[in-house]
């Protein structure tokens, strides 16, 4: 437990100067798109009362109060969304293969540490996870800071005040990365950590048997998509409804534990006895 | 003692070990000799648990190797295997964080011996450089096997010299040493056992001291009679 | 201190021959401390299970003796001493005999020339070895 919690220490340190790179880029980017969201606003606005004579609710007639869902579907703002989850996404591999192809081979070390070797892989998924709800948690505390930057730039009348729950329903893509209840967000965030765990068992494939072990990680992860999926995937080809929405929810969460565990199991075998550097 | 009992290995179709054993004893230094590609390197990896084999077996003090044993015994790789983004001192202290075994005493005595400076990054550090660091973090650990992939390779001179202090020093002193090398003449007077490997097998395994002694023939001359046609 | 060894010869068997050199030269004196056996594979640059080895060996035929803790020390027995003495003449002359023998020089020649060489250089050897004494 103790050596486990200073490889994840380790692990996010490790990733800790790009981890601030997206922090700075994630704000900078979503502060563009405020601002440049507002001025375009304030811009059509401004055209349309001054030089164009109209009046106030006129415009508002024709072009609508603005809301903060103008800025969360703003390209900026959507891009520093999916430039985190990218670099996250490859950074699922990179946490693996960097230390067998940076130029210093650091499995050598983590893997004669004087530790279980799963230890390694739990503190790599346990970072990435981490990382993950660390970017959710800035997000959280980015929106009402935002808000108020919108609050500043928008008059009152031209404005259409939102609750958070209220800007992620209508944005929609949001509602992935914000469920609406705890529930949800443990699942969606489980399952989350679930994929994690079947990929870094699919990469150890590869590491272990290297080519062939392209196909073997491919074919487990199809065998785990089938495993998890197993309730939707006999209803589609069957046709026929077996379970209530609340039995196929537990129905899930219990293939997802076991995916996980089953990863586990199949990782710990493979760092112990197949893995080579 | 470590006990490598008919390990076998294949890489693709090509079997590089059919089959090797030898064993080495705690406070001897035991050398593997062969030419590259022979497999020495693999033999290593095999013995530390990073690379799988089949066939037989490799036993430390008994038993298959296990995390406790990671303590016990150290590898001292040809390349430099901390993160190069890392300062000496902080490969130190990692080394320090996960070691019980870690002697802070002779790692220090082992910098001032080499001459290396703390804060020096490992990625500006010259490969005789990379190969002392090597050998700090792996002797600072009160490990009683290490094992050593070729330490002498592709460095100058000074260096080999300063690494051959070692061996006669304390602190090698009463551990048990795998060394490996494709060239013996640096170290001839520094082994306690030969092992020379070729074509996957074992093809001779000799005390250095008594193959001089009965015979009258030096490491070379067994070498020039085992790879001669 | 270096030693340029034989590798067809036991290592040991080489640092005994050394230590020999030494006591029958006067450099180590009898009762002097002799160097651990790790200063002296360090100096040697030998492994130091050899110099171990080496040190029962001359323990055994009594040139070094060692008392509880202590260091080691050159035996302090007249007997042995000329007895290295000895041993180091005589494996000398063998060594020359059997080369001169073997190119069929009769004694009373290889006789002469040993004296007229040996005055020779001895002068040189003399200084040498004048010198090396006061270590």
């Amino acid at each position: 437990m103790n050596k486990y919690l200073k490889l994840l220490n380790f692990e996010l340190n490790r990733f800790f100067k790009i981890y601030l790179v997206l922090i700075v880029l994630t704000v900078v980017l979503q502060m563009t798109a405020v601002i440049v969201e507002c001025r375009q606003y304030l811009k059509q606005a401004n055209e349309m009362i001054y030089g164009m004579n109209a009046s106030k609710e006129q415009f508002l007639a024709d072009y609508g109060q603005m809301s903060f869902v103008h800025i969360v579907t703003n390209g900026w703002f959507m891009w520093s969304i999916a430039i985190c989850a990218v670099t996250l996404i490859i950074y699922v591999f990179f946490i693996w293969y960097r230390d067998w192809f940076a130029r210093n081979t650091f499995a050598y070390r983590l893997l004669t540490l004087p530790t279980d070797r799963i230890n390694v892989y739990l503190a790599k998924a346990t970072a990435i996870f981490l990382m993950v709800l660390g970017l959710i948690s800035l997000q959280l505390i980015l929106f009402p800071v935002e808000q108020g930057i919108f609050r500043a730039m928008i008059p009152d009348d031209f404005r259409q005040d939102l609750s958070t729950a209220d800007i992620i329903t209508f944005s929609k893509y949001l509602t992935v990365l914000f469920p609406g209840t705890l529930i949800e967000f443990v699942a969606r965030y489980g399952a989350g950590l679930m994929v994690v765990l079947v990929l870094f068992t699919a990469i150890l494939f590869e590491r272990c048997y290297r080519f062939r072990g392209i196909f073997f990680g491919a074919g487990y992860c199809a065998l785990a998509a089938g495993i998890f999926l197993s309730p939707i995937l006999i209803e589609m080809f069957t046709e026929k409804v077996y379970l209530y929405p609340i039995e196929r929810f537990f129905a899930e969460v219990a293939l997802g534990l076991f995916v996980s565990g089953m990863s586990i199991f199949i990782s710990r075998f493979l760092l112990n006895y197949k893995i080579r550097v | 003692m470590i006990e490598v009992k008919n390990i076998k290995k294949k890489f693709g179709r090509k079997q590089v070990l059919k089959g090797v054993s030898f064993t080495a004893k705690k406070g001897e230094i035991t050398c593997l000799i062969g030419v590259n590609g022979v497999g020495k390197t693999t033999i290593l990896k095999a013995i530390m648990g990073l690379t799988p084999y089949y066939g037989g077996e490799i036993l430390i003090n008994g038993k298959r190797i296990n995390k406790a044993a990671y303590e016990k015994i150290t590898f001292i790789p040809d390349a430099f295997i901390m993160p190069s983004s890392m300062k000496i001192s902080e490969a130190m202290a990692f080394m320090k964080d996960f070691y019980a075994g870690w002697n802070e005493e002779r790692a220090r005595e082992l910098l001032e011996f080499f001459r290396l400076k703390e804060e020096d990054r490992i990625a500006n550090l010259s490969k005789g450089n990379v190969a002392k660091v090597n050998l700090l973090l792996g002797l600072a650990l009160d490990a009683d096997f290490v094992l050593m992939d070729e330490p002498f390779s592709g460095i100058d001179i000074f260096t080999r010299e300063q690494i051959a202090e070692v061996f006669t020093s304390h602190l090698i002193e009463d551990r048990g040493v795998i060394i490996t090398t494709h060239e013996i003449n640096d170290i001839e007077h520094l082994i306690d056992k030969a092992v020379l490997l070729d074509e996957g097998i074992v093809v001779k395994e000799f005390a250095v001291e008594e193959i001089r002694e009965r015979e009258g023939k030096s490491v070379v001359d067994v070498m020039r009679e085992v790879y001669r046609p | 201190m270096t030693v340029n060894f034989n590798n067809r010869e036991p290592v040991y068997v080489q640092i005994i021959r050394y230590f020999k050199e030494q006591i029958a030269k006067g450099v180590f004196e009898p009762g002097q401390e002799i160097p651990s056996r790790r200063e002296l594979a360090h100096w040697l640059k030998v492994n130091p299970n050899t110099v171990q080895r080496a040190y029962k060996e001359m323990e055994n035929q009594g040139l070094i003796f060692t008392e509880g803790n202590l260091p080691s020390r050159v035996t302090r027995d007249e007997k042995i001493l000329r007895s290295v003495r000895e041993e180091l003449i005589m494996e000398a002359v063998h060594a020359f005999v059997s080369t001169v023998r073997s190119i069929n020089v009769p004694v009373e020649e290889a006789v002469a020339l040993v004296r007229e060489f040996y005055g020779k250089t001895g002068e040189k050897e003399g200084d040498r070895n004048d010198r090396s004494e006061k270590y």
